[in-house]
């Protein structure tokens, strides 16, 4: 069994790099954040806020930036479950979970799925003339649009209520039992909608195969 | 406890990241994982100012939720739509599907 394990000179060399540079950068964030903590600058659940957002907004900026699509998904993996945390942190047991199952198990599985038989790469067919500065700048501007709205605005005053976990079923199909519905009709709709796209046609009428 | 502000500039930043994605990438997945990012950060929005903000705090929630089911639905009809569309022009990218382009 152990002569099946790949030696070290046949790591990918991808991952020995990223590995590396993910040490290098998480280390001082690390420390900068525990000095914070233990000089009480600021609380515990303020120390894993800023780790969670940390790994949100880098693998958001792998998921986009990142020119080989497996690395982009895996980095996207990492962002949602970073957001799962962050809604831990919110309080919303509930839809933590729903997060990791759903996004974790379902939605990237999917997309690796998709990226596997449609071996999509990030090429532009029109090499001159990228939209890529452009994006940046519309990105950029309506991001600190949002920024600043944000801070600017005047939200009364915050304080947080929770929702047992015990309630959750019970509310929800009996206080939005009709939207309920209403989206186990979309998705029903949406998985024929997948099934009869992706299937192959075999009786196009002029045979033409697809 | 930790501010609101934190969780809305959190979300802010990757829903402009997500937007970033959808303009700059051409590959069709990598569009639709864009897109998850952007509606990641809704519901973020959406449960922050249901903990934070609404004394019943549960309406918040149960359109986060509807958020993510939304979005598994849009994942599965997107991905046969891509693959309909890699099967006739044998690519994934956008710029590839032009035929109704005027």
């Amino acid at each position: 069994m152990f002569d099946r394990l790949p030696l070290p000179s046949q790591f990918d060399r991808t991952i020995v790099a990223g590995g590396s540079v993910a040490l290098l950068v998480a280390s001082p964030i690390l420390v900068v954040v525990l000095a914070l903590l233990f000089s009480d600058q600021i609380s515990a659940p303020e120390m894993v806020f800023y780790l969670a957002a940390i790994v949100v907004v880098a693998g958001a900026l792998g998921a986009v930036l990142l020119p080989n699509i497996v690395h982009a998904a895996l980095s996207l993996v990492g962002t949602l479950l970073g957001v799962a945390a962050i809604y831990l942190l919110l309080l919303t047991e509930f839809i933590a979970l729903v997060q990791v199952l759903v996004y974790g198990g379902g939605v990237v599985i999917l997309l690796l799925f998709g990226l596997m038989m449609t071996n999509a790469a990030d090429d532009p067919v029109v090499q001159d003339g990228s939209q890529k500065p452009f994006a940046f700048l519309v990105a950029a501007l309506m991001g600190s649009l949002f920024v600043a709205a944000m801070l600017d605005a005047q939200w009364g005053d915050p304080a947080a209520t929770v929702v047992p976990f015990a309630d959750f079923g019970a509310r929800i199909f009996r206080d939005f039992s009709v939207p309920v519905i209403i989206v186990a009709v979309l998705l029903d709709i949406a998985l024929t909608g997948a099934f009869v796209n992706a299937r192959r046609a075999e009786h196009t009428p002029e045979g033409e195969a697809a | 406890m930790i501010p609101m502000e934190n969780f809305l500039v959190l979300s802010a930043l990757l829903f402009a990241i997500g937007f970033y994605g959808v303009l700059a990438r051409r590959s069709a997945i990598l569009i639709l994982m864009a897109v998850e990012l952007m509606l990641a950060a809704v519901a973020i929005n959406f449960i922050a100012f249901a903990t934070y903000l609404d004394a019943d705090a549960f309406s918040g929630l149960v359109f986060a939720l509807f958020v993510i089911t939304v979005a598994a639905a849009e994942v599965g009809l997107a991905l046969g739509v891509v693959l309909r569309l890699f099967r006739e022009k044998r690519t994934a990218n956008v710029d590839a599907a032009d035929s109704m382009r005027w």
